[in-house]
């Protein structure tokens, strides 16, 4: 062989290739959605632009937070009312153009077929949420002696037990929305069953005693069901009848008479004692907990007391050693163990820090509706320990991958970012602070008037006054110029110092914006430093004439203008040598019965060129406020 | 610097933690031998890593961390199990041997410990117990003092926080390499033991259900540009699948060729006749047929097999007409 392939010149190494066989490589498959998100992993956010769900129609973008969530409220309804539609009149919507078919645009079944006593009958109620049709479809059947099946059996006391023996509004699918957002508005947990209270002897508990076997699904039902409607004791007695019974539990049970814990006891070491009894019965019972039963765990030591501190971080390593991951909703809650109050030692943020570490750079899905609240219990934190470094680890975290949707609803999403904002404007060169500013308002942030009090002040701490005016046009697109106190401290900023003619002259704009604003908006009462800086403004930027319409204002809002502030205004009158004003200014002062009258009169007389008649004025003024001066 | 710190205190710690432990003194002597040792990095090192290696002769339970907590576990287990002392001709090979290398103390303490271990090992397994279940069901330890002094405690911040954050800079680097290992100490409620069998899944309740509609309430689906909301619309199957494949909603087509549609006359075979105007009139039938591109193959043959029967009674009809049927 090799002889041969010397003489036809071919060299080892290339008999050696032709010899390897080709290796196909396998063909990859890709998920449907694969070039889509290869596309959009290319789009950052864009800071100048609102929120893509309102990239519609300029003059329905939200430009402040109540806008934000009516106008969310509004599309949501809007799908609501085109499901309704859809839904309840199906005769309109029976051709189908789509190919190939779309199902979910289809019209649904919302209305029950199936009239007549039937288990299918009762299936479908189930199906349909029809909760009371259901029950008497369910004694009906128990009426005619037909046995119903356990699966149906459990599924209906699921029904019972889920709605609390109500009807669950019935607006279609999308309806839920906008109920879950209604719902946020009072309440701050946005599921679409809504917290009602379990009565004594509902619907449920008389099925679950008519049941001639109760297994473990059925009891699951109940106490889960009791425990979601506020029934704990019961929730307990029906756990100690399963005891008896020797029925054995699942870990729905548990999570839930876990998280019941601390409402049927009042010691912190009772409420423990009964946790971990309840653990060991799961442990005698072999029932493997979940993610769920140590963040109920959890959840239930925060009411623990002092107990909390040595079990939460025990409660950790055991979830650590059996396998299951924490989600943020356990780390939630170690942190609110664990800065319970503000000042509690020395070793303040290292909880926190060490846990930053941990967690540094990991992609969050939602496993526990409470993991939305651990962003702004982590940034509370930072913000309390006055922690820059570690606030930034946390807004990291928060730009890791998807880890931004679990900042959880508007609300959430707002203290969040006001704690951040709150922070950064506290511990941060104004440079910076302006930047994340740019960055996060308004198509993350809407800040409220507490948040623009911060950033005012950090632009006072560092002497950017001349940002001013810019951010006085903020407050007005945001919406935040009803607040009294908030329009005072702007104007005490812009009127505390002398600063150059151009920016004296943009303070003097803003300064009659404030005034219209104050002029236009019923319930925002003037006081007398708004005035004053408003006044003292309009005075640096030489508007005399308006000026002094300011110091009529005053007589109409009942304050009384300060000392200080006359003299000014006399001073600028003898700059622009109007006498006649400066006398009806000493008038002025006097009608108000200032001790500052005589000053004025005599300043008035020395400084200004009046004739006979003005002096005259002037010396009774000052003769009738106090001795003359001279 | 801040290895000698962290070795201090590992020693001291170990120290108090073994302080109850009074009555196994060969053991302390031991340990305290090593203690004196550990002066710089090279031997921590070491040390790290025949704990590593003497670990790895038990099945260690899930996500050990820090190996300082292995080597808690390690020393743990040699305290707990209930060997008694190394035989004492062990003893003095032990120490024979570490004798010839440069440096006898480390070395005859390690040695002495390796086969205090190798013994345990043994014992253990002759008594048929499993090490790891030792390891796994004795209580580590308590826990250590947290209110150690370190001097990175007594920095107070200042009033304006920015002078804090600097020295913070530096102290936090300290702070966390020691204050992890100690923040949460592995103590466990030790209630539950891993399990690896999976539960079997059961089909999703209406508790689940109402479960996952709670958790995508609570978190924020809306996209935020319009290719995250083509993801979106795609997985609710309103948009097509990228790249477009035509056939997307034909798969069942796919297997089926064209002639399947097209030639159509072999289902004129029977039931209907040779010739005739009946036979004139399927075959513009089967001829319409073979250019739609509606129907399915099955679709087709219904609609011959709905003509089939239809000439077949209306047989009487034909025959008063003088068609022939055959």
């Amino acid at each position: 062989m090799h002889s041969l392939c010397g003489a036809f010149g071919w060299t080892p190494a290339v008999h050696q290739q032709a010899k390897e066989s080709v290796i196909l490589p396998r063909k990859k498959a890709w998920s449907k959605e694969a070039v889509l998100e290869t596309l959009a992993s290319t789009l950052n956010r864009d800071s100048t632009a609102y929120p893509y769900q309102f990239q519609d129609d300029p003059y329905l973008s939200p430009r402040t937070a109540t806008e934000f969530k009516l106008y969310s409220l509004a599309q949501d309804s809007g799908r609501s009312a085109a499901r309704y539609f859809v839904n309840n009149h199906p005769k309109f919507f029976t051709k189908d153009f789509a190919e190939p078919h779309i199902p979910c645009l289809m019209p649904e079944t919302v209305s029950l077929l199936l009239e007549e006593v039937s288990e299918e009958a009762l299936k479908e109620r189930i199906t349909l949420r029809k909760v009371t049709a259901a029950v008497d479809m369910y004694d009906q059947l128990l009426q005619t002696g037909t046995a119903v099946s356990m699966e149906t059996t459990h599924e209906l006391l699921d029904l019972i037990c889920l709605y609390c023996d109500r009807n669950p509004v019935q607006e279609g699918e999308a309806g839920a929305e906008e109920e879950k957002e209604g719902r946020r508005m009072t309440s701050r947990r946005g599921a679409d069953v809504p917290r009602l209270s379990w009565t004594e002897n509902n619907n449920a508990e008389r099925i679950f005693y008519l049941l001639p076997e109760r297994d473990t699904r059925c009891y699951s039902a109940v106490i889960r069901g009791m425990v979601k409607h506020g029934a704990y004791a019961k929730a307990f007695s029906v756990y100690s009848d399963m005891l008896n019974n020797r029925t054995p539990g699942d870990v729905h049970i548990f999570n839930a008479l876990i998280s019941a814990a601390p409402e049927v006891r009042d010691g912190y070491s009772e409420r423990w004692d009964l946790i971990s009894e309840l653990l060991n019965h799961m442990k005698q019972q072999e029932i493997h907990p979940n993610l769920l039963t140590f963040n109920s765990v959890l959840k239930s030591l925060r009411q623990c007391g002092s107990l909390a501190r040595s079990y939460s971080p025990q409660t950790l390593n055991e979830m650590k050693a059996l396998g299951i991951a924490p989600s943020l909703a356990s780390y939630d809650h170690i942190l609110a163990v664990f800065y319970k109050s503000v000042s509690s030692g020395p070793s303040n943020s290292d909880v926190l820090q060490n846990l930053m570490t941990e967690l540094e750079g990991q992609s969050f899905t939602c496993v526990d509706p409470d993991d939305v609240l651990f962003f702004s219990s982590a940034m509370k934190v930072c913000l309390d320990n006055k922690d820059l470094e570690l606030g930034y680890r946390v807004q990291s975290l928060v730009e890791v991958g998807e880890n931004w949707r679990l900042l959880g609803d508007s609300v959430q999403l707002s203290i969040y970012y006001g704690r951040f904002f709150n922070l950064l404007c506290m511990m941060e060169d104004v440079d910076v602070v302006l930047r994340w500013y740019k960055q996060m308002v308004p198509s993350l942030y809407y800040p409220n008037a507490q948040g623009m009090k911060h950033l005012l002040q950090a632009l006072d701490t560092d002497g950017r006054l001349d940002l001013l005016p810019d951010i006085w046009t903020d407050m007005k697109t945001l919406g935040l110029y009803n607040r009294a106190d908030l329009l005072e401290q702007l104007l005490g900023l812009m009127a505390g110092e002398e600063h150059s003619p151009e920016l004296q002259e943009a303070f003097a704009v803003c300064a009659l914006d404030v005034k219209s604003v104050f002029e236009e908006k019923a319930g925002l009462e003037w006081s007398a430093s708004s005035l004053s800086h408003v006044t003292t403004l309009l005075l640096r930027a030489s508007k005399a004439q308006q000026a002094w319409d300011m110091l009529k204002l005053f007589k109409a809002h009942n304050r009384i203008p300060s000392e200080a502030l006359l003299n000014s205004f006399l001073s600028v009158c003898q700059r622009d040598g109007a006498s006649e004003r400066a006398v009806e200014l000493v008038q002025l002062s006097a009608a108000f019965c200032l001790t500052s009258t005589s000053g004025l009169a005599s300043r008035a007389l020395a400084e200004f060129d009046l004739n006979q008649e003005q002096r005259l004025v002037l010396a009774g003024l000052e003769a009738a406020a106090g001795p003359p001066s001279d | 610097v801040s290895d000698v710190i962290q070795n201090l205190s590992f020693c001291k710690s170990t120290e108090t933690h073994y302080a109850p432990k009074s009555g196994k003194e060969n053991l302390l002597d031991l340990l305290g031998a090593m203690k004196v040792e550990v002066t710089n990095k090279r031997k921590l090192k070491s040390l790290k890593t025949k704990s590593e290696s003497a670990t790895n002769y038990a099945p260690k339970p899930s996500a050990i961390e820090s190996t300082f907590s292995m080597f808690q576990k390690a020393t743990a287990a040699d305290t707990s199990s209930e060997s008694g002392t190394l035989e004492p001709d062990l003893v003095a090979a032990a120490s024979a041997a570490a004798a010839t290398l440069p440096n006898s103390r480390q070395a005859e303490s390690e040695l002495l410990q390796q086969l205090r271990r190798r013994k345990d090992l043994t014992e253990a397994q002759k008594k048929g117990n499993d090490l790891g279940d030792i390891i796994a069901d004795m209580k580590v330890g308590k826990k250590f003092s947290r209110q150690n002094s370190w001097p990175s405690n007594q920095i107070r911040f200042d009033e304006d926080g920015q002078g804090y954050t600097h020295d913070r800079g530096i102290a936090s680097e300290l702070a966390s390499v020691r204050k992890r290992k100690k923040l949460f100490p592995s103590k466990r409620l030790n209630i539950f033991s891993p399990v690896t069998d999976k539960d079997t899944a059961e089909s999703p309740t209406l508790w689940d259900i109402a479960f996952v509609n709670e958790l995508s309430f609570s978190t924020n689906q809306m996209p935020r540009n319009v290719l995250e909301e083509m993801i979106q619309w795609t997985k609710e199957g309103k948009l097509w699948e990228y790249p477009i494949n035509n056939e997307s909603g034909l798969e069942e087509e796919v297997g089926i060729s064209f002639t399947e549609h097209v030639f159509l006359e072999k289902h004129l075979e029977e039931g209907f006749p040779r010739q005739g105007p009946v036979r004139h009139f399927m075959e513009l039938v089967v001829a319409g047929l073979s250019r739609n591109p509606y129907l399915t193959v099955q679709q087709k043959k219904e609609h011959i097999s709905w003509f089939r029967d239809y000439f077949h009674q209306k047989a009487e009809v034909l025959n008063e007409a003088d068609v022939c049927l055959s």
